[in-house]
């Protein structure tokens, strides 16, 4: 654990590689959309980050609910990893959704389905985080945070739904458009590759940074328990 | 040798019976500490009947804006008097060492769960029973309307559902109080929005086909949440 | 029409947009580094207080 395993070295230079070709795609390959210009260009990494933001979810409930089965401290780790990790990429997720928005619909917020549900998530994930600031015991710690990463993924199905039926002005990228309909758009066949390029590439990318904060997540076990120990 | 003799006290035990009447124990200790002291319910009314105060003023509650705002104002009222509710109600379980207690008991956990889920219900439904009438005496609304009783049984199921579970795990931190709206708030959204419109389509005489999904979403949440909490409530409170 | 315009001319937000994603994972990577380090200095001095520790138990 002292040195960077080689898995990892391999990974991050791959994963620098694919992000590098995906750049190159979105800025360069990716044709400029008709109505809306170049902004249209920010919709890939919006979605694919709100792509890394859900699989960390994921993974958090794997985590979570392992971490009850077995109680053993690596789902712990990977657990916080993981949302610690989506926490920052819904963060983004969000300003870029704004960004988007502010030309399209000349406002700053718009209360959609997709980006209110984001937002609540953040909230679950900041709450997550916050419960585990508030206890001391470690076992106490991982196993509250667990169970509130099985609540919380639950919920945003729900969440997601009710606000659906509530209202919704968000482009329908795939499947039903309406490209007459403003902030819609038809994704021509290159836009296609670039966006599931780009969600390929973020799942790498999510992959080697989870890999990084679980070693993160490990060395800081360490040090609270030798803290610990050298408190007696 | 003699093999050892296991005494298989969980499966004597556990039998639906006895877990249905720990399940009442809990309930009845709650209700009968609370018809003493009425600490909770009267904490809980006075915060209510300040909040529906506060938005007086701070909403425009004429005649014709009333009509749309009253379920938000209502559902934020049972809310955050929920809230204190769940607070208080785990609080004194564990200040009066009584949460430990009840956890030496040969009982599944689970009854510990039901029981305080059960009087928190109960509890926020007195709460909730005074303020309709208030609410509509104070503005001239007639909010008896059974659909909107059944939306508020329904929403507060949900709610007091997540609530007991959450405030079990907030009340073993050192952040408390702060931590259980944080925690609870953005796992409820779907029973705020469900709650808030299907009652406001209560109020003002909207087409039930637009209120079933709605409903349907409460009960599926109730339903959902229910088990969750059951399933999970051992690892909240196992020392 | 309205295509005969053209696209409109959104590159400034979309500058912003993608400034937004590269300082935010810049931050979180440097935050990353800075916690490791930080952890590593943090296991040198235990581990030395340790090794004091032990020859008085």
């Amino acid at each position: 654990m002292e040195a960077k395993p080689r898995g990892l070295k391999i990974l991050e230079a791959v994963t620098v590689v694919l992000f590098l070709i995906s750049l190159w795609m979105v800025f360069f390959y990716a044709p400029v959309e008709k109505v809306m210009g170049e902004v249209q260009r920010v919709f890939y990494y919006h979605v694919a980050t709100a792509w890394v933001g859900m699989l960390g979810f994921g993974v958090a409930l794997v985590a979570g609910i392992a971490y009850l089965r077995t109680s053993k401290r690596k789902w712990d780790i990977v657990g916080l990893a993981a949302v610690e990790i989506s926490l920052v990429f819904f963060f983004i997720t969000i300003l870029m959704g704004s960004i988007w928005a502010r030309p399209i619909w000349n406002a700053w917020w718009t209360w959609d389905p997709r980006l209110t549900t984001a937002t609540i998530v953040e909230l679950v994930y900041a709450a997550y985080l916050l419960l585990r600031q508030g206890i001391e015991d470690p076992d106490r710690r991982a196993r509250f945070g667990a169970v509130y990463a099985i609540l919380g993924f639950i919920s945003v199905p729900l969440t997601f739904l009710s606000i659906r039926i509530f209202r919704t002005i968000h482009p329908v990228v795939i499947g039903n458009s309406d490209p007459t309909a403003t902030g819609n758009f038809d994704m021509t066949s290159k836009m296609l590759q670039t966006f599931l390029y780009g969600l390929f590439t973020f799942s790498v990318i999510f992959a080697t940074l989870l890999w990084h904060r679980i070693r993160l997540g490990w060395l800081a076990d360490k040090v609270e328990q030798l803290r610990l120990k050298t408190s007696e | 040798m003699d093999k050892p003799i296991v005494r298989n006290e969980v499966s004597a035990f556990s039998s639906i019976r006895s877990f249905s009447s720990a399940v009442w124990a809990v309930v009845w200790k709650d209700l009968s500490a609370e018809l003493r002291s009425r600490e909770l319910i009267s904490a809980m009314l006075v915060f209510a009947l300040l909040v529906i105060l506060i938005f007086n003023f701070a909403l425009e509650l004429d005649a014709k804006t009333r009509g749309t705002v009253t379920a938000g104002v209502l559902w934020v009222t049972f809310a955050f008097a929920g809230t204190l509710g769940l607070n208080r109600s785990m609080a004194m379980e564990k200040d009066r060492g009584c949460l430990d207690g009840l956890l030496l008991t040969p009982v599944d956990r689970s009854a510990i769960y039901f029981g305080k889920a059960i009087g928190n219900l109960f509890f926020m439904l007195l709460v909730e029973a005074i303020v309709l009438p208030v609410y509509s005496v104070l503005y001239s609304t007639n909010l008896f309307k059974p659909g909107l009783l059944l939306v508020i049984l329904l929403g507060s199921i949900g709610y007091v559902a997540v609530g007991t579970l959450l405030s079990a795990m907030a009340v073993q931190t050192r952040t408390r109080d702060i931590l259980l709206p944080i925690l609870l708030f953005p796992l409820v959204v779907p029973v705020m929005i469900a709650a808030v419109k299907s009652s406001s389509a209560f109020l003002e005489g909207g087409a039930m086909a637009d209120i079933w999904p709605w409903l349907n979403l409460l009960i599926v949440y109730d339903v959902i949440f229910t088990a969750v909490a059951f399933m999970v409530f051992d690892y909240v409170v196992e020392e | 029409m309205l295509f005969d315009e053209g696209p409109a001319n959104t590159l400034n937000y979309m500058i912003a947009g993608y400034a937004v994603f590269f300082t935010a994972m810049i931050f979180y990577l440097a935050s990353l580094l800075m916690r490791y380090r930080n952890l590593k200095q943090d296991l040198e001095v235990l581990e030395e207080i340790e090794l004091h520790d032990e020859p008085k138990s």
